[in-house]
């Protein structure tokens, strides 16, 4: 992940400006949501590899700090919303993408099944995700 | 099975909260099917999003609104080896790939 930094660095001009969006693991909430209401029914659980990345990526960055490479201007945490018509779409997905990271236990599965088959019809599954986003400016060469 | 990405429109916002995209050089690291560079590209000067992952770059291509051809560009290129030369591009967007 360093290599790929200094690349960016390489590529961009002495003022430019590196974004770094991302998600990080942090129990996202499941949500049932209507149009007249939201019910948080559980959260994911991390797994040691998800956590792991998030870690190796904090370090890069931190690493390219300590290096000169860029400058940290503004940072902030936002939400982020996955959505599903119900609650084995999410499931599926879970298993076909999320699986190496991310897992849902068996109390939350029967919780989010619960509230979605007796909520509004308009009612969707939704994961919401914790996203970082980081404006890093290229640092002048010392 | 239908998943609905970004419902709330809170990445669109926060990606132009955080960085002016007009008339700029845009490099996308991890464009995957060109999902975030529709959300910037129509301002930029040209947009490169590279990817490793083939298809997606077939799907982004062909998705690519016509108002952006010759200003949107795909690559399939490893972020540690960018295949362009030094100080081409004035914003990078690490997308969803660190």
């Amino acid at each position: 992940m360093v290599h790929a930094l200094s690349e960016i660095r390489r590529v961009l001009v002495p003022d430019g400006i590196l974004i770094d969006l991302r998600p990080i693991l942090n129990h996202w909430p499941i949500e049932v949501a209507s149009a007249s209401e939201i019910h948080e029914t559980g959260r994911m659980l991390d797994f040691p590899p998800g956590l792991a990345d998030d870690h190796a990526a904090n370090q890069s960055m931190a690493d390219a700090e300590h290096k000169g490479w860029f400058i940290r201007e503004q940072e902030q945490f936002f939400p982020f919303f996955y959505s599903w018509d119900s609650p084995s779409e999410l499931e599926g997905w879970i298993a076909g993408e999320w699986h190496d990271f991310i897992g849902l236990d068996d109390r939350t599965k029967q919780e989010t099944r619960s509230v979605w088959a007796s909520a509004d019809a308009d009612a969707r599954v939704r994961v919401k995700v914790k996203m970082l986003i980081t404006r890093w400016k290229v640092a002048k060469e010392s | 099975m239908t998943v609905q990405k970004d419902t709330e429109r809170t990445e669109t916002k926060h990606l132009h909260k955080f960085a002016d995209f007009t008339q700029k050089r845009v490099l996308e690291i991890g464009c995957g099917e060109g999902r975030l560079t529709w959300q910037y590209a129509k301002q930029a000067h040209s947009t490169t999003g590279v990817d490793l992952d083939a298809d997606a770059l077939r799907v982004a291509t062909i998705d690519r609104p016509s108002d952006l051809e010759g200003r949107a560009y795909f690559s399939r290129a490893k972020s540690e080896e960018l295949p362009f030369s030094k100080e081409t591009f004035d914003r990078a967007v690490l997308s969803w790939s660190l």
